[in-house]
């Protein structure tokens, strides 16, 4: 790829005298506008401000960045990355609570299931990707929280996945223009999530579907991922010391899932499409099956001191974190890792999003056998690079040495105190309810609307009993007219009748009204689906989805959904054991739901939603993605042991970073 | 032979996914049993010690899941790398009497293979069945009624008798036996007269019945077959998904002693092919 053909800032990018393609990007003397335009033109989203702090950076190295270096920080450094607009909100309102009950941060959050065992619960959102190719985009939300499980050593259990599109009877003709008609994101989400988690052998156990004019644009998918660990078996995500083998496991690298991090980290568009597919990613589930299988076997045999999954930012993120969290540096080959395709410059490689790829951190001795287990299981595994003393990752390819950034730097993202603008009290419109004259008519209508009908065959779609685990189903009763349970558990141990249940709720209408009453009732209604069958509640994670921060009535209703949200969980006790903001959920087209004539009980949350709410003019509509969703997961009793409830262990450690990437 | 000399092996390869609880059925019972690569038979990339030979089993278990993506056609590829490798040996160790079992992705398997129906000889050149696409044209996970229709040739379901109904969990895309389309109800009915029909999926009250209760709507409601010796046999409903009773899925409503403490419905096939090979052995 050439760069600076069509740039208004040409002479900025030189090509450095090297046989593969590598630039300099000269920032030296860049003024404002220069920086402006080489961040646009590279794709990499870093505001002016960023721009001009790395511009310095580079100042007192007494040199200009190479490509991938740029690269990697408008990775590093975006929302999605390394929260910066979330975290202080997050920090103000969730984090710390009854922290004492979390046994282990990282990746995803641990708690303690019984004397042996802890058990693994996160959850993470797609929604960018799936928006521009619903079926791949499920596929890899699917498969891109697993590997959170999976890097903790934990063998995964179950998937949660709550859903979130437009209303599927929508007339062609009245979506804007780029926007994907809901129906075909809505097969194409199920398809995703059925081919892939059917395939890699994962019950799919609970989740919801949701059905708004406001998702017509973005819609939200939202994966969870619940799993359980041998204490003994425990991986930290992070190198253990200096001479650390990296090795590269999984899938090769590609140019599919270039530039995912930053796509997610801003409003979608009409040419999304066009410039944005190459963002998603492609999954392959019979690469992660036995790379599932590989993975463990190493656990089980001691052999792995660290690891990470490559998300969001792919290489660059995943060799800097293990080092960086474990006080260390790395040293990365480039030319060793695995392509599909030759060709590739060094900056693909190392911020490719290419799936089913992890990261192990072994002692040196223990690299032959690893990579025999790899081979067994016809799974690419390849030594990559090593841990070093000093707090630098470098990059070599060709033996140039193409990337060295001091991690302290780059791991440092800017952290933004947006403003927050709450909106103007309102008196709520009573809504009245004429009685109706028919009420077999009336419950007809109501069991025919979107977000009231039958969701079984999506949900007979997944497979919920693979691993035999399942003990409630989600289906429950007698067989041929079985309905939904509240929440589903499974029997993870053979030798022990405890249980571990599992629920995901929101009303997303309810946080559009009022984002700290909707949040709170979001958690609320998780923990009385856990009471239903018995299970008490022992951990949260929470996916909160919203629109643009940049806009102060977003964080209002952020600020507002983490306050209701700690509401709950400290009056209850109950810890946020990982969690997950996406925002940017937007588009210049927001959410106007007409006032119906006649009236039901969701039609009254309609009329209450076109309520014309107190925006200054100007400002876009952003009540398309206003929601969150609270999945808990619960350790607890089935019915059928007798065993008295878990015990409530009194309850915890500081929440790590909470940047997690992968794509959206 | 005693129970806990029977070894069974649970083959794999990438995209298998039901082979620890498949394997955890026979341990239940006393057996021992491991799970196999399909390249520690083949003797591929193996460090000492870890190759296998067939003739170690008394059981091969085929399991459930979506061997090698079933791009082509399910099983069909697990089923080519198996013939092309071990045709010969897996021809031997069948008519040497061991048993052989797939449920779901392994009855796929195992059929693509030619070991079923068994029309001709042992192992058939050609497949001579499919199991083809569900007419939902999609994945269906449900819970279905299984009528045994085996009158005792069938060594993995002679503790069940005639006629008798159980719930096992079925979740395939794929399930609808199909043989010959111009020899269909001749072979059928050959497969009847030869005792080799051994679940039929019927309604809850008995009937044959179609879709939901016939989850992929092949013809005559067949969900399970063996081999003219009663050696081979593959379904594609999960046993093993319902060995406990506490697996099922309206277990909070009937309790768990519908057959026994906490005995699910699936217990049955794996104790037969254990007795089986106790008196045989």
């Amino acid at each position: 790829m050439s760069r600076g053909l069509q740039s208004a800032v040409a002479s900025r990018y030189v090509r450095a005298r090297t046989p593969f393609p590598l630039y300099q990007i000269r920032l030296g003397d860049a003024s404002d506008a220069d920086l402006a335009a080489i961040s646009k033109e590279m794709g990499i989203g870093l505001s002016v401000d960023e721009m001009k702090r790395v511009r310095d950076y580079f100042r007192g190295k007494k040199r200009d960045p190479t490509d991938a270096e740029l690269e990697m920080l408008g990775q590093a450094w975006s929302e999605h990355c390394c929260y910066k607009s979330s975290k202080p909100i997050l920090k103000r309102n969730v984090y710390g609570i009854a922290e004492d009950k979390i046994a282990f941060r990282g990746d995803a959050g641990g708690l303690e299931f019984d004397k042996d065992h802890y058990f693994i619960a996160k959850i993470e959102s797609h929604n960018h990707p799936s928006a521009i190719e619903p079926y791949g985009g499920a596929a890899t939300g699917v498969g891109g929280i697993l590997r959170d499980v999976l890097c903790c050593g934990g063998q995964p259990l179950a998937y949660v996945d709550p859903l979130f599109f437009g209303p599927l009877d929508k007339p062609q003709a009245s979506l804007p223009k780029g926007v994907k008609h809901p129906r075909y994101l809505f097969q194409g989400v199920v398809e995703g999530i059925r081919d892939y988690g059917n395939r890699i052998g994962i019950p799919t156990i609970a989740g919801q579907v949701y059905f708004h004019e406001g998702f017509t644009w973005n819609c939200l998918v939202n994966a969870g991922c619940i799993g359980i660990l041998p204490k003994k078996n425990h991986v930290p995500n992070r190198a253990k010391a200096p001479g650390n083998v990296y090795i590269y496991a999984g899938g090769h690298t590609g140019r599919d899932g270039i530039h995912g991090v930053t796509f997610a980290s801003a409003e979608l568009h009409e040419g999304s499409e066009e410039s944005s597919r190459p963002a998603v990613q492609v999954g392959d589930p019979i690469t992660k099956e036995p790379l599932i299988h590989a993975v463990l076997e190493c656990v089980e045999k001691r052999l792995v001191v660290g690891m990470k999954d490559f998300g969001g930012g792919g290489l660059s993120c995943v060799a800097s974190e293990l080092a960086h969290d474990g006080g260390l540096g790395a040293e990365v080959d480039l030319e060793k890792i695995p392509l599909k395709e030759a060709g590739l410059a060094p900056w693909e490689i190392w911020v490719s999003e290419s799936q089913e790829r992890m990261m192990l951190v072994v002692e040196p001795k223990s690299v032959k056998e690893v990579l025999h287990i790899f081979r067994k299981w016809d799974v690419t595994a390849v030594e990559c690079g090593r841990v070093i003393k000093e707090t630098v990752v470098r990059a070599r390819y060709g033996g140039e040495l193409v990337i060295e950034l001091d991690l302290a730097f780059s791991t440092g993202g800017p952290v933004y105190d947006r403003p927050i603008a709450l909106p103007a009290k309102t008196e709520e419109d009573p809504v009245e309810f004429p009685e109706p004259k028919d009420y077999g008519a009336a419950l007809l209508a109501l069991l025919g609307r979107w977000n009231v009908c039958s969701k079984e065959w999506i949900v007979r779609q997944y497979d919920h009993v693979v691993r035999a685990n399942t003990v409630l189903q989600p289906f429950q009763g007698v067989i041929g007219s079985q309905s939904h349970g509240d929440a589903s558990v499974l029997k993870p141990l053979e030798t022990s009748f405890k249980g571990l249940a599992v629920t995901t709720d929101v009303n997303p209408s309810l946080c559009q009204v009022n984002p700290y009453w909707g949040a709170a009732s979001a958690v609320d209604e998780s923990i009385r689906n856990l009471a239903a069958v018995g299970a008490r509640c022992r951990a949260i994670t929470d996916n909160l989805n919203f629109g643009n921060p940049e806009d102060p009535l977003v964080m209002g209703q952020l600020q507002e959904a983490t306050r209701g949200l700690a509401y709950v969980a400290r009056e209850l006790q109950i810890p946020f054991s990982s969690g997950n903001v996406s925002l940017y959920n937007d588009s210049p087209h927001g959410c106007r739901p007409r006032r119906r004539s006649s009236p039901s009980a969701s039609s009254r949350t309609c009329a209450r939603a076109s309520r014309p709410t107190s925006r200054p003019p100007g400002t876009t509509c952003s009540s398309s993605a206003r929601r969150r969703s609270a999945s808990s997961a619960a350790a607890s009793t089935c019915g059928c042991s007798g065993t008295p409830p878990a015990r409530r262990c009194p309850a915890s450690t500081p929440r790590s970073r909470a940047a997690r990437p992968n794509a959206s | 032979m005693k129970r806990a000399d029977i070894k069974v092996g649970v083959l794999r390869i990438e995209g298998t996914n039901s082979e620890e609880e498949s394997a955890r059925c026979f341990r239940r019972l006393g057996c021992q049993a491991e799970l196999v690569h399909l390249k520690q038979l083949l003797g591929i990339d193996t460090w000492k010690g870890e190759e296998r030979k067939l003739m170690d089993y008394h059981v091969l278990f085929f399991p459930g899941g979506f061997s090698a993506g079933d791009y082509v056609r399910a099983g069909a590829i697990f089923a080519a790398r198996l013939k092309s490798g071990l045709g010969k040996e897996l021809g031997e160790y069948v008519r040497s009497g061991r048993l052989v079992m797939g449920v779901c992705n392994g009855f796929q398997i195992i059929t693509e293979a030619g070991l079923l129906p068994n029309l001709s000889g042992t192992m058939s050149e050609l497949p001579e069945a499919c199991l083809f696409t569900n007419d939902s044209a999609h994945y269906e996970c449900r819970p279905v009624y299984l009528k045994h229709v085996n009158r005792g040739r069938n060594a993995f379901t002679r503790k069940i008798p005639e006629n008798e109904m159980r719930v096992i969990q079925s979740a395939h895309g794929e399930g609808k036996f199909l043989v010959e389309r111009k020899e269909e109800s001749r072979i059928l009915k050959d497969l009847e007269a030869n005792d080799q029909l051994v679940f039929r999926y019927v309604d809850p009250k008995g009937n044959y019945a179609g879709y939901p209760w016939n989850p992929n709507g092949g013809p005559m409601n067949v969900a399970g077959v063996c081999n003219r010796d009663g050696n081979v046999f593959g379904m594609m409903p999960h046993p093993e998904r319902v060995f406990y009773r506490h697996t099922h899925p309206d277990w909070t409503r009937t309790g768990l002693n519908v057959r026994g403490d906490d005995v699910g419905d699936g217990r049955a096939v794996f104790e037969s092919a254990v007795e089986h090979l106790e008196r045989k052995f």
